[in-house]
């Protein structure tokens, strides 16, 4: 065997070797690549699962989400048509809020005219509460002179009771130097003759006799309300028709009823009937005398 | 003519078995090299001379 033999031998020996240990060393350190795929298409199978049963609760979530709009959106509807309800609500509060505030400003008004009124009235009062006063004091004195009259006045009557008695006295007296003087007389053939007094007799006070005379107004029938026993004619105050004034209507020569007047306006008047025989009509005859 | 190719001629005989361990061994290692990429072919991908799909 040559030398060149044996050299190659031993490198070939060693480079098989080394080879070889270069070849398991990296058989030993590669990886198991079918484990791998096992591996990863056991947990992609996992995830595929994981997939499906997350895309079921999904589609499940979506349904639930999708029975949870619907219902959301009918309550929205519903409070939609309740705020709808609520602000017509609301509009006819302030409307009414309006009205009771115009109606307060009218009682206010109408309360400061009661207050201003009452004012009026109250100083009135005070001015009449100090007449009353003055009136009571002024009676209280002419109760005094009233008195003092009385007792002047009763002291008169005691002087002419007196003196009537007196007159009586008088009276009997000359009645019986009358027949004294008579008896005196009579067998001379004669015979006292009746003597006038020298002061003339007092007559008593009367009264002035009052001459009246008709008015003498007559007009028509213009208004009836029977309903309030109502009637309205056609003088007024330029004719003369006061207040208080009674005007008898007739129809031809029937007597219907009376009218007394109870408002004046200038050229018509306005009066209750009273003494109702037949209801009155527009066009019947009033006048204050018949 | 050398007494060593004169051995060749007639049956082969190793006159140094020195290198033939050697070389055994060198061949030895190879298919035990072999071996081990077969086994690990085989249990790794399921086939030792087909690429796996």
């Amino acid at each position: 065997m040559s030398t060149l033999t044996k050299i190659l031998i031993i490198l070939l020996t060693v480079s098989s070797i080394f080879l070889c240990g270069v070849v398991v060393t990296y058989v030993g350190n590669a990886d198991n690549y079918r484990q791998k795929y096992n591996s990863i298409r056991n947990e992609r199978d996992s995830l595929d699962k994981k997939v499906d049963a997350l895309t079921k609760q999904i589609n499940k979530n979506i349904s639930e989400k999708q029975q949870v709009e619907d219902k959301l959106n009918e309550k929205i509807a519903s409070l939609k048509a309740k705020t709808a309800e609520l602000e017509s609500k609301l509009e006819d509060a302030e409307r009414e809020k309006a009205i009771l505030l115009q109606k307060v400003d009218s009682w206010t008004s109408i309360t400061r005219d009661f207050y201003e009124t009452n004012d009026k009235q109250g100083q009135l009062l005070k001015n009449t509460l100090a007449e009353l006063n003055k009136v009571q004091a002024e009676q209280i004195k002419q109760k005094k002179e009233l008195d003092e009259t009385t007792t002047a006045l009763v002291e008169k009557m005691a002087i002419i009771e007196t003196l009537e008695s007196k007159t009586k006295r008088l009276l009997e007296e000359k009645s019986e130097l009358q027949s004294r003087l008579d008896k005196m007389l009579r067998p001379f053939g004669k015979a006292t003759a009746e003597t006038a007094p020298v002061t003339p007799p007092i007559d008593t006070v009367r009264p002035a006799a009052t001459e009246t005379k008709g008015i003498g107004l007559q007009g028509l029938v213009t208004e009836v309300d029977l309903k309030n026993s109502l009637a309205g004619i056609s003088l007024g105050a330029a004719d003369g028709v006061k207040e208080g004034m009674r005007f008898h209507v007739s129809r031809g020569d029937e007597f219907l009823c009376d009218i007394l007047i109870i408002d004046v306006d200038s050229k018509k008047s306005v009066g209750v009937l009273e003494l109702v025989q037949q209801n009155p009509q527009i066009g019947d005859n009033v006048a204050t005398n018949l | 003519m050398s007494p060593e190719g004169q051995k060749r001629i007639g049956k082969a005989l190793a006159f140094n078995n020195l290198y033939t361990v050697i070389l055994a061994l060198a061949f030895g290692v190879v298919l035990a090299t072999a071996a081990l990429v077969a086994y690990k072919c085989y249990f790794q991908y399921g086939t030792i001379f087909k690429i796996p799909q």
